[in-house]
C-alpha cells in the first residue's frame, strides 16, 4: 500500500520526512507550531519562497539555474538606482523585474537554443550578472532607498506585509498553474520526455527558454523583496541563494532530472530550510549550527529518497519479468505461449495449402 | 477492406516519392516510394535497420526527409516539424512507448489535446472501458506494464481523432485477447476513413488487419501489394535476403571439424525476460541462438556474461560453474561478450581506438599503462582484422560502421577468449566487412575457440552455425542441427510454428 | 601520449590567448610584465587551479564536486582548531588535509548508494562540509567570520618560500599539473576515468571497477580543495570558514573553459592548468589597468559563455556541414 502510494507520488517520500521533522519539533515544543512562529518564519521565507518557484519550473523541465542569486542582485540594483534616479515606485520595480526577465530569456536561449550545457551557461552568467551588478552600483553600496518601498516588507493586515500577500497569491497561482494548466504540464512533459514531449507537438525550445525567463523575472522578484527587507542594497545581494534555493526544491521532492516536484512541496523545503533557525532558538542552539543541520537532513532526505525510489524500481523490475523468474508464472506461461502461436500457425497451414 | 475499394478514387493521406534520409553518411531511406489511402491498413515489414520508424518518424513530422517528396493530404509536407504534423491529423504509436513516466494516465492521453477537459475526459473513460484495458486515469504511466503504456499511446491518438495513425509494432507486447481488441477498433477507424499505418513483425496479424502490405529491406521497398497475393515464404524471403550475395566467397560452413571439449554448459537458467534455456558449447563449435526481437536472446546473453541476475540455473565454463558473477568474473572465466549495440554498450565512441580496443585487458596489466605496448598490440589487431584507419588515435565515430564493428571485435579478441558471445555482429555493416566477418568468425571456430552466435539475420545464423538454438518468446522453441538447418526452418521456429512444417514440407 | 587532434588544438588557443593576455595587459601597464610580478600574482588565485586540476577528473568521469569551496574552509578550520588546542602545527595540517580526504569518500559513497546525481549530493554535502567547518569555528570562539590566527610563524612564511625562484604554491601548481598529467593520461586509474565519463554502460560491460575509480577521484579532488584551504592560511596568516565560497565557480570556470566537458569523457590537465592561468591574470591584469576586481569576474564569466556557446555552435555547424556534403556527394552519383 506504502509503495503503491510512493509509486504515484515521487515528492511523497520526501514530504512525509518533512512532516515527521515538523512533527517532532512541534513535540520538543509547543511553540513551534504557533501561528506566531509560522507567521515569522514565513514571513523570512519570502525570497527563497519566489525563488523556489522558479528553481521548480526550471527544474521540472530538466534545467538548473545557478545565476538566481546574481539576477537577484542586479535587479535589486536597477530598482535601487532608479528609485534613487526620482522613478516611481512602479516603474523602478518593473525596470528590475524586465531586466530579471531579459538575463532569464539569455539563460534559456543558451540552454535551449545554444545547447550549452545548463550548469556551464548558468555558471558563465552568475559571474557576468554579478559583474553589471557592480558595473551599475560603481562598487559602492545603495542606500537611502524610499521608505515607502521598505513599508512594502512591512508588516501590515493580518500580521503580513503587503509583500508576503503577494507571495502567497504567487506561490497558490504558481502551484495550480504549474498542475492544471497546458503550459505548466508542457514544462514537466520536456523535463520528463524531450523528445516525447517533441511528439505530441509541444515546441520544446520555446517551452524551456519561457521557463527560464519566467525563473530570471522570480530572481528579480526575489532581489526587489531583498531590498526592501534590508532597506540598502549591497554588492553581494543575492550570492549564494542559488544553492539555497536548489536546495530548498530538491528537499521539496523536485527531481533534478526533470519531470517531477510541486511548488507546494519546494515551498515546504524552503520553509523548512528558514525554520531551522527558528529551531536551533528552540534547541538553544547557536546560529552557526544552520548550515550543518540543512546539510545532514539534506543528505538523509536524499539518500533515503534514493534507497526508496531503487526498492521501487526493483519491485518494478520483478514485476516484469516475474513470469520468467516466478518458477510457477513461469510454468503457466510457457503453456500461454505456445497457446498464443496456434493461430500464426493456422494462418501459414492456409497459405502454404494455397501453394 | 481488399485493397481494390472505392476509396482508391480519392487524394492519398500520405504519398511518399522517392524519398531519402541520411543519418550521418548513412543512407537509411534510398528512394522511398509509399502511398496510404483513406480507409486502408498499410502493413510495413522488414528487418531491423530496414528503415521502417525512421520512414514513420518522418510521416511524424521528426525527421525531415533529405531527397524526394512528401505529401500529405496532397500538399507538399517535406517541411513538416511534429506540430504541423499534428495539425494535418498524423498520429505516431512510436515502438517503445514515449510517456511521461512521472505523469498520469489521464495528464498523457490528454496532454497538448484542445477541448472541453470534463468532455475529454469523460471520452477516454468510455474508451479505456470499451478497449478493456486494466488502468485507470490516474495511474502513473511510469508503473503501467508495457502492453498498458502502449494502451496509452494508442489513445493518445484516438483522442484526437487522428486522420493517419501510425502504429509501430503495437502488438508487441499486447496479449491475443488485447489484439483482437485493437483490431476491432481499427476497423472501426478505418470504416470512418482513418488511414493507419501499422509495422509488425507477425504475418499471422498482418494477413489479418491489412489491406496492403509494403516490405522494406536496407531502406528500399522491395516488396509491395495486397498480402494474401504473396506466400508466407515469399515474404520472409523477402525481408531476409542478403543483397550482394555474391560478394561473399564464403560457403555454407560445414560440420564442425572436430568438436572439443565442453566449454559452456547452461542448465535451466531463467532470467530477466527468458527461462528454461538449457545447451551446451563445445570448443571449435558455433551454436547460433536465433529468434525475433525481444525472444529473450540479449537478455540470455547478459545473464550468462553477468550483467544481469539470472533467478534459476546454472552457468558452466570448463565445468566450473560461474554465479554470482559480474562481467569482471566473466573476463576472467574466458568469457567474452560483444554486445548487440556497439554505440550503446560496447564502445567508448569519442575514445581513440587503441583505448577502445584494450579496454577489456587493462586490469590484467600494470597500474602504469604499457602505451608503446597496447600500441604495437592494437597495431597487430589492426593487421589481423583489416580495420581500415587513418592512426590508432583517431576517435571511433570517425569509422564508419563496418570498421567500428571490427575494432569492437578487436576489443573482445584482445581479452584471448574462450567462449565467445557474438551478439548482432553484423548488424549496419556493409557486404564487405560482413564477408571479412563471417570468414572471421569461421577461422576462430577452426581454431578451437566456442562461439555464441545471436543474430537476427536468419541466413546469416544458418550460413555460419553448427546447431541453431531458436527462442520464441523467452522459451526455447526448437533446436536445429545439420541439414535441418534452414532459413526456413529459423524463420518458422522464430515466428512460433512449430518444427512440425517443415517435416510436412 | 597523444591527444585527441581537437583537444591538442583548444589548449594550444588556450598558450596563445594566455600569452597574448600577458602582453596585452603588459602593453598597457609594463609592471605587468615584470617576472616577480607575473610569478607573485599567482598567489592571489592558484589555489583555485590547484583545486581545478583534481576537480578535472571528476568532471571527465561525467560527475561534479559543487562541495569543494566548503571543503576549502572546514580544512583551514581544523589546522585553525588544532593549532588552537596546542597541536603541533604540522601534524594539524596533516589532519587537515585527512579530513579533506575522508569528505571526498564521503562524497563518493554518498553518490554511489543513493544513486542519486552528483550535483545534488555534493550540493547537500557542501551545505554539510561548510556547516561542519562553522561549528567548530564557532565552537572554538571565532564566532561568525573572524577567523582564527597566530598561526606559527613557520607556517605563515610557507605562502611566501620560494622555491627554484619560484613562490611555493605556484611552484606546488606547476608540480601538481605535472603529477596530475600522468595519473590521467599514464595510469590505469587516468584511462578508467576516460572510460567512466565516455560510455559508463561501456564501462560496466567491460568490467570497469567504478565505484572505486570514482572514490579516488573524489577523494583527490577533496584534497586537493584541503591542500588549497591551508594554502589560504598561510597566505593570509589566518584561518576562515568562508574560505572557499568564491572559489567554486572559478575552479569549475577553469576545468570547462580547459576544454573538459561537463558531460564528461574527455578533458585535459595542461587545458584546465592553462585556463586557470588564462582566467587568473585575467583577474590581475584588469584590477592592474584600474578595473574592479567584481567587473573582471563579470568578464571572466562572459569568457565562460562565450567560449562554450561558440564551441556549441561550431560542433553544430560541423554536423550541418557534413550532412550537406553527404547530400552533395549522393546528389553527383
Amino acid at each position: 500500500m506504502i509503495i503503491r502510494f510512493l509509486q504515484r507520488h515521487r515528492e511523497a517520500s520526501v514530504a512525509l520526512i518533512i512532516v515527521f521533522l515538523f512533527a517532532v519539533l512541534g513535540l520538543v515544543d509547543h511553540s513551534y507550531l504557533s501561528l506566531d512562529t509560522v507567521l515569522l518564519v514565513y514571513g523570512n521565507s519570502l525570497i527563497l519562497f519566489v525563488l523556489a518557484i522558479g528553481a521548480t519550473m526550471v527544474m521540472a523541465t530538466h534545467g538548473l539555474d545557478v545565476s538566481v542569486g546574481s539576477i537577484m542582485g542586479l535587479a535589486a540594483v536597477v530598482a535601487g538606482l532608479l528609485m534613487n534616479a526620482g522613478w516611481g515606485l512602479p516603474a523602478s520595480i518593473g525596470a528590475a523585474l524586465l531586466v530579471g526577465l531579459l538575463c532569464g530569456l539569455f539563460n534559456g536561449v543558451l540552454v535551449s537554443l545554444l545547447k550549452v550545457s545548463a550548469i556551464v551557461a548558468t555558471l558563465g552568467t552568475l559571474g557576468l550578472y554579478r559583474g553589471f551588478v557592480y558595473l551599475l552600483s560603481g562598487g559602492s553600496w545603495i542606500e537611502g532607498l524610499p521608505e515607502n518601498f521598505k513599508a512594502l516588507t512591512k508588516a501590515g493586515s493580518l500580521g503580513l506585509s503587503p509583500v508576503a500577500w503577494l507571495v502567497l497569491v504567487l506561490l497558490i497561482v504558481a502551484h495550480l498553474g504549474l498542475r492544471y494548466t497546458a503550459f505548466g504540464r508542457s514544462m514537466f512533459a520536456v523535463g520528463d520526455n524531450r523528445e516525447g514531449a517533441r511528439l505530441i507537438g509541444i515546441r520544446v525550445n520555446e517551452v524551456q527558454i519561457v521557463a527560464y525567463g519566467l525563473n530570471g523575472l522570480l530572481a528579480a522578484l526575489a532581489g526587489v523583496i531583498f531590498a526592501s527587507q534590508i532597506g540598502f542594497i549591497p554588492n553581494t545581494a543575492g550570492t549564494g541563494m542559488e544553492m539555497r534555493a536548489i536546495a530548498s526544491s530538491v528537499l521539496g521532492g523536485v527531481s533534478l532530472l526533470g519531470g517531477t516536484g510541486t511548488v507546494l512541496g519546494a515551498a515546504l523545503g524552503a520553509y523548512f530550510m528558514t525554520s531551522i533557525d527558528s529551531v536551533l532558538v528552540l534547541l538553544r542552539l547557536e546560529a552557526y549550527w544552520n548550515d550543518i543541520i540543512a546539510g545532514a537532513i539534506l543528505l538523509v532526505v536524499l539518500i533515503t529518497d534514493g534507497k526508496i525510489r531503487e526498492a521501487v524500481d526493483r519491485l518494478l523490475r520483478y514485476q516484469k519479468y516475474r513470469k520468467f523468474i516466478d518458477p510457477q508464472a513461469a510454468a503457466q506461461h510457457g503453456d500461454a505461449a505456445k497457446a498464443a502461436t496456434r493461430p500464426l500457425k493456422t494462418a501459414l497451414e492456409t497459405s502454404e495449402a494455397r501453394k | 477492406m481488399a485493397g481494390t475499394s472505392p476509396t482508391d478514387q480519392r487524394t492519398p493521406l500520405v504519398e511518399a516519392r522517392q524519398v531519402w534520409k541520411f543519418f550521418g553518411s548513412i543512407a537509411v531511406l534510398r528512394g522511398v516510394d509509399l502511398t496510404l489511402r483513406p480507409g486502408e491498413v498499410h502493413a510495413l515489414l522488414g528487418g531491423n535497420g530496414a528503415g521502417k520508424s525512421t520512414l514513420m518518424k518522418m510521416i511524424a513530422g521528426l525527421h525531415r526527409l533529405d531527397r524526394g517528396e512528401l505529401l500529405v493530404c496532397g500538399e507538399d509536407a517535406s517541411a513538416m516539424t511534429p506540430v504541423t504534423a499534428r495539425q494535418a491529423g498524423i498520429h505516431l504509436v512510436p515502438q517503445e512507448p514515449m510517456l511521461f513516466p512521472s505523469l498520469s494516465v489521464e495528464e498523457n492521453v490528454l496532454m497538448h489535446v484542445p477541448g472541453n477537459r470534463k468532455e475529454l475526459r469523460a471520452r477516454l473513460e468510455t474508451m479505456i472501458a470499451e478497449i478493456g484495458a486494466g488502468m485507470t486515469l490516474s495511474t502513473q504511466a511510469g508503473q503501467l506494464e508495457v502492453a498498458d503504456q502502449q494502451m496509452v499511446e494508442i489513445l493518445r491518438g484516438l483522442i484526437r481523432d487522428a486522420r493517419i495513425l501510425i502504429l509501430d509494432e503495437p502488438t508487441s507486447a499486447l496479449t491475443p485477447r488485447e489484439v483482437g481488441k485493437l483490431f476491432a477498433r481499427i476497423r472501426a477507424l478505418t470504416a470512418q476513413g482513418v488511414g493507419i499505418f501499422f509495422i509488425s513483425h507477425k504475418l499471422g496479424e498482418i494477413r489479418e488487419i491489412a489491406d496492403i502490405v509494403s516490405i522494406l529491406r536496407d531502406g528500399q521497398v522491395v516488396l509491395a501489394g495486397p498480402p494474401k497475393s504473396f506466400t508466407d515464404a515469399e515474404i520472409v524471403a523477402a525481408m531476409t535476403h542478403v543483397e550482394g550475395k555474391e560478394g561473399f566467397t564464403l560457403g555454407r560452413v560445414g560440420a564442425p571439424v572436430e568438436r572439443g571439449d565442453e566449454r559452456l554448459r547452461v542448465e535451466g537458467l531463467a532470467g530477466e525476460g527468458f527461462a528454461d534455456v538449457t545447451f551446451s558449447l563445445h570448443a571449435g563449435e558455433i551454436l547460433g541462438l536465433a529468434g525475433v526481437v525481444g525472444s529473450g536472446r540479449t537478455e540470455l546473453a547478459e545473464t550468462i556474461y553477468g550483467i544481469r541476475p539470472a533467478a534459476r540455473g546454472r552457468i558452466l565454463v570448463d565445468g566450473k560453474p560461474l554465479t554470482g558473477h559480474g562481467p569482471r568474473q566473466s573476463l576472467d572465466a574466458g568469457v567474452v561478450y560483444l554486445p548487440e549495440d556497439r554505440q550503446v554498450s560496447g564502445l567508448f565512441v569519442n575514445a581513440p581506438l587503441v583505448w577502445n580496443a584494450s579496454a577489456l585487458v587493462l586490469h590484467r596489466g600494470q597500474e602504469w599503462l604499457p602505451l608503446a605496448r597496447e600500441r604495437a598490440d592494437f597495431a597487430e589487431q589492426v593487421k589481423l582484422l583489416g580495420i581500415v584507419c587513418a592512426n590508432a588515435d583517431q576517435p571511433v565515430r570517425t569509422l564508419s560502421g563496418g570498421n567500428q564493428q571490427k575494432v569492437l571485435l578487436a576489443k573482445c579478441l584482445a581479452a584471448g577468449p574462450r567462449v565467445l558471445i557474438l551478439d548482432e555482429p553484423t548488424r549496419g555493416v556493409d557486404v564487405a566487412v560482413r564477408a571479412d566477418i563471417y570468414r572471421l568468425i569461421d577461422r576462430l571456430a577452426g581454431e578451437g575457440l566456442a562461439i555464441l552466435l545471436i543474430s537476427s539475420d536468419h541466413e546469416e545464423v544458418e550460413r555460419l552455425s553448427h546447431r541453431v538454438l531458436v527462442m520464441n518468446h523467452g522459451y526455447p522453441g526448437g533446436l536445429l542441427e545439420g541439414s535441418d538447418i534452414t532459413i526456413n526452418a529459423i524463420a518458422r521456429l522464430s515466428f512460433g510454428v512449430g518444427a512440425k512444417m517443415d517435416a510436412a514440407q | 601520449m597523444k591527444l585527441h587532434p581537437a583537444l591538442k588544438r583548444w589548449e594550444s588557443v588556450l598558450a596563445l590567448l594566455l600569452i597574448a593576455e600577458i602582453l596585452l595587459f603588459g602593453a598597457i601597464n609594463p609592471v605587468f610584465l615584470q617576472p616577480s610580478m607575473l610569478l607573485y600574482a599567482t598567489s592571489d588565485f592558484i589555489h583555485v587551479g590547484i583545486t581545478a586540476l583534481a576537480l578535472t577528473l571528476v568532471i571527465i568521469t561525467g560527475g561534479i564536486d559543487l562541495s569543494l569551496g566548503s571543503v576549502m574552509g572546514l580544512s583551514a578550520i581544523t589546522l585553525g582548531i588544532l593549532w588552537v588546542g596546542g597541536v603541533d602545527i604540522w601534524v594539524a595540517a596533516v589532519a587537515a588535509l585527512a579530513v579533506g580526504t575522508l569528505g571526498g569518500v564521503f562524497n563518493a559513497v554518498a553518490i554511489h548508494l543513493s544513486k542519486v546525481n552528483p550535483l545534488v549530493i555534493t550540493l547537500g554535502t557542501g551545505f554539510l562540509f561548510g556547516g561542519a567547518a562553522l561549528v567548530l569555528s564557532g565552537l572554538a570562539g571565532a564566532t561568525g567570520y573572524e577567523g582564527i590566527s597566530n598561526f606559527d610563524p613557520a607556517f605563515v612564511n610557507l605562502a611566501n618560500l620560494e622555491v627554484l625562484g619560484l613562490p611555493l604554491p605556484f611552484a606546488l601548481f606547476l608540480a601538481l599539473t605535472v603529477g596530475f598529467m600522468a595519473l590521467l593520461h599514464r595510469t590505469r586509474f587516468g584511462r578508467y576515468v576516460y572510460l567512466i565519463g565516455q560510455n559508463p554502460r561501456a564501462a560496466a560491460y567491460a568490467g570497469t571497477p567504478v565505484f572505486r575509480t570514482l572514490v579516488v577521484a573524489y577523494a583527490l579532488t577533496s584534497l586537493m580543495a584541503a591542500l588549497s584551504g591551508l594554502i589560504l592560511a598561510s597566505y593570509f596568516g589566518s584561518a576562515r570558514s568562508d574560505f572557499g565560497t568564491t572559489a567554486l565557480m572559478p575552479a569549475i570556470t577553469a576545468v570547462v573553459l580547459g576544454g573538459t566537458s561537463i558531460y564528461g569523457g574527455s578533458g585535459t590537465i595542461l587545458g584546465t592548468a592553462r585556463a586557470a592561468l588564462l582566467v587568473g591574470y585575467l583577474q590581475t591584469g584588469l584590477q592592474l589597468v584600474g578595473v574592479s576586481s567584481h567587473v573582471s569576474s563579470a568578464l571572466s564569466g562572459g569568457l565562460l559563455v562565450i567560449v562554450v556557446a561558440l564551441r556549441s555552435l561550431s560542433e553544430m555547424g560541423r554536423v550541418w556541414f557534413q550532412h550537406r556534403r553527404v547530400l552533395r556527394n549522393v546528389a553527383a552519383e
